[in-house]
């Protein structure tokens, strides 16, 4: 399609490609939908909602899977090399999404488009291949089979220089944790959308485009992005690794809380990565320990030692970049045993598969983690069903009959990395742990659904609600529950939105941990601009480690301006990210989903409370918390669902 | 816009060659042509073409340059952040991320396949810190 060229940072339009049929159509997007919806995950919203009939069958021909880059992506901004896949979740059965970094976002927009959503099953393996003169659909039986690395190194021998993204062998059995992987181990892990890809028989995309990605002003976009980089670049010496115990401890010990500032989030991502919350989050109550029933307690100093963050960078030979970020917050490690190197484990990887299963073996860490990744498979999903076996084990629910001899005692790392390969591989007792936690309490019975912690059928990540109430409300509520990345107390405090948006309560220096643990109607407004503000980055592309610096320091609002040419206000972009919200919910009531189902129950939520710990006698309203969100969205406080006036004002955008 | 090409071409093909999107079609000996939707506007059929029958969106005919008097990126490491928009902004690949500096494990890029350098600029024109400069290639 010949279109004159855009200097707005879109490209105006998406790809969609039918397996079924095996056409690839280029249609063209109004700019009215990027104006009001951005790009990214408001353009996937968009078209999802409208082509994915109502209670379609996740895995099957009818369900859309969308690959899209974000607004801000190859602009000339920092920290905007997300991409997001996007469709309906066979996990929770709603609104499914997962983000990612890379290499791979920037490839979407130089083939020319913002999104590539595919519908249909194909008949064969295949995957999809773009070029600056061609697209097309080509075979992928020989490939069928490899793993992620194997798949990507195959692709890219023939296409040198190409992005991809592909499934591994648990997508190809569609296993509903099943993520896409890019860059060799980067995942888009969560929502089971590699299930998705797996069930339309599609094993990679190969993206080899070239085209430019115009901005309205390029100079205005450099100077943002060089103040930005000085932010980034402030780093004074640190603290050695195992002293961020105590800093933990002390966070923990205070009766005050300090209004964080992520600049100092910044500097610690830079030294270490995220695995520098290792035993900070341990020591303050935030990471989750045994399946949820443990505590600091249960994992002291010298247990979590063992996975302190100068392990890692030990092992770290260089460090890795996504497209645009100037932090370099990810690493290669080189490993001995099973794999040479392996990306840096995230923190949810090593807690998934330390504290959260009592493992201190942190080369066993090295080693799932890469097994994970190869396999195409959600650690933190995983690592939830690995502790739910366990603990099945512990109460004779699962026994040695079920698993072959296999003892899935506490901290085993034999049986970690033994139970990791049969989910993999769907055999014997993974069979049913590879479909998530829910499911196979299901399958199991006997009172087992007791130890199965998810929101909405997905596995909860490593951040204890108790510990931070933000989070347990954010699992609950969002349209795609369970993920930690959708929000918190912690990253409101960060974002500084204050800053910016007249609608954003403004956090003071100092203020009680009883403040913090308590609800009302300033918890509400910080819940909703969390999931506005996380829907304009998703929409921007832009990665929230860069946000958690301050919106007043990665100006998100001012690139955005820049890019588009638009003059808008925060508080217009904030907008849009209602829209988003309210789209992504009604998407849901589509699907018949009530959001009630949701909400996150037992343990995680302090039900029954801890009798010790960093979380001792802690509880989350989360029903209040809840309520209160949905009535700031203007939905029904009840039921959490949108009104039929707001549901028309953002479907009928076009 | 995009670049195009003149009735001064001589279909040698030469610019359809080296055109690093395929964006350039024509038999041998007849008149090329620039497919407007693949052209990435790096100017360097108008570089090779000895008919100077390319010009640029503005209508200005692009001069031809040896190759050996192209230029090439050079990058500042001390104000280079190792974002890598230049690597992927390069149309020919011709950029990789290598480790550079003594006990800093960040990759920074370097022109790791001068061959294929077509010394578009896109590197220097999209860094935002101004990292990229260009050169004249020796000898």
């Amino acid at each position: 399609m010949n279109t004159p060229r855009r200097n707005s940072g879109f490209m105006g339009k998406i790809m969609v490609v039918d397996l079924s049929a095996q056409t690839i159509d280029i249609e063209p997007v109004s700019p009215r939908v990027y104006r009001l919806l951005l790009s990214g995950m408001g353009l996937a919203a968009h078209v999802l909602y409208h082509r994915i009939p109502a209670y379609a069958d996740p895995l099957g021909p009818d369900n859309m899977l969308g690959f899209v880059s974000g607004l801000l992506t190859g602009t000339g901004s920092l920290f905007t090399g997300r991409w997001m896949v996007t469709g309906l979740s066979p996990l929770t059965g709603g609104w499914g999404e997962a983000n990612c970094g890379g290499h791979f976002s920037p490839a979407i927009k130089r083939c020319g488009v913002d999104g590539i959503f595919f519908t249909g099953i194909s008949s064969k393996p295949v995957y999809l291949y773009v070029d600056d003169t061609t697209a097309q659909l080509k075979d992928a039986t020989d490939i069928w089979g490899l793993d992620t690395v194997e798949t990507e190194t195959f692709l890219c021998s023939r296409t040198p220089g190409a992005k991809t993204a592909c499934i591994g062998p648990a997508g190809e059995r569609l296993s509903l944790m099943a993520g896409v992987s890019t860059d060799k181990g980067r995942m888009a892990a969560r929502s089971g959308l590699g299930a998705v890809m797996g069930s339309k028989r599609l094993k990679a995309l190969v993206l080899a485009g070239n085209k430019r990605i115009g901005v309205h002003n390029k100079e205005a976009m450099k100077r943002i992005s060089r103040i930005c980089n000085k932010w980034v670049q402030f780093q004074p010496p640190f603290l050695p690794g195992f002293l961020t115990a105590p800093v933990g401890a002390l966070l923990r010990i205070m009766p005050w809380v300090f209004t964080q500032d992520g600049l100092l989030y910044k500097m610690l991502l830079r030294k270490w990565g995220t695995v520098s919350m290792n035993q900070i989050s341990v020591e303050m109550g935030d990471s989750p320990i045994q399946n949820w029933k443990g505590s600091n307690r249960n994992w002291r100093f010298f247990k979590s030692l063992s996975a302190n963050p100068d392990v890692f960078t030990k092992k770290e030979t260089r460090k890795f970049h996504c497209y645009s970020c100037p932090l370099g917050c990810g690493g290669i490690c080189q490993t001995k045993g099973k794999y040479a190197q392996t990306h840096k484990p995230e923190y949810e990887t090593v807690l998934s598969f330390g504290g959260f299963v009592l493992n201190r073996d942190v080369n066993t860490i090295f080693e799932v983690n890469e097994t994970l990744n190869r396999a195409g498979m959600d650690s933190i999903s995983a690592g939830h069903a690995v502790a739910f076996a366990m603990e099945c084990f512990e109460k004779k629910i699962i026994t040695v009959q079920d698993t072959g001899g296999m003892a899935l005692e506490w901290g085993s790392p034999d049986a970690l990395t033994w139970l990791v390969e049969q989910m993999i591989y769907r055999q014997g007792i993974g069979h049913i742990l590879a479909d998530g936690v829910a499911r196979a309490a299901r399958h199991l019975g006997r009172g087992s659904d007791a130890f199965a912690f998810h929101a909405g059928n997905q596995e909860l990540a490593m951040h204890d609600g108790r510990n931070d109430p933000g989070f347990a409300l954010h699992y609950s509520v969002e349209p795609a529950p369970g993920r930690h990345t959708n929000g918190a107390w912690l990253y409101y405090e960060m974002y500084q939105l204050w800053k910016k948006v007249s609608t954003a309560p403004r956090m003071p220096l100092v203020y009680s941990k009883a403040r913090k643990y308590a609800t009302g109607p300033d918890k509400a407004a910080m819940g909703s601009a969390n999931s506005r503000f996380l829907n304009v980055m998703n929409g921007a592309g832009m990665c929230q480690f860069g946000a958690f610096m301050g919106a007043n320091r990665i100006r998100i609002f001012d690139w955005l301006n820049a890019a588009t040419g638009w003059h808008m206000t925060p508080d217009e972009y904030m907008e849009a990210g209602t829209r988003i919200q309210t789209l992504k919910q009604a998407f849901n009531r589509k699907h018949g989903i009530q959001p009630k189902s949701f909400i996150v129950k037992g343990r995680p939520v302090g039900d029954p409370p801890m009798t010790h710990g960093a979380n001792k006698d802690r509880s989350v309203d989360i029903d209040t918390l809840a309520a209160d969100y949905w009535e700031a969205f203007g939905w029904d406080r009840n039921t959490g669902h949108p009104s039929e006036q707001q549901i028309e004002a953002v479907i009928s955008i076009s | 816009m995009s670049f195009f090409i003149t009735t001064d071409c001589t279909g040698c093909t030469a610019c359809r060659v080296i055109c690093p999107t395929h964006a350039i079609v024509g038999k041998k000996k007849h008149r090329h042509r620039i497919i407007d939707s693949a052209c990435i506007n790096c100017g360097t059929c108008g570089r090779v073409c000895p008919a100077k029958a390319v010009a640029n969106p503005f209508g200005r005919i692009v001069a031809k340059i040896p190759r050996k008097e192209w230029v090439r990126p050079l990058f500042d490491l001390e104000l280079c952040m190792a974002c890598h928009i230049c690597i992927d902004a390069c149309p020919v690949n011709a950029l990789d991320a290598v480790l550079q500096k003594i006990q800093d494990l960040h990759p920074y890029p370097v022109l790791a396949r001068e061959k294929d350098c077509m010394a578009c600029g896109f590197c220097a024109a999209e860094c935002p810190v101004d990292a990229v400069t260009l050169e004249k290639r020796q000898g």
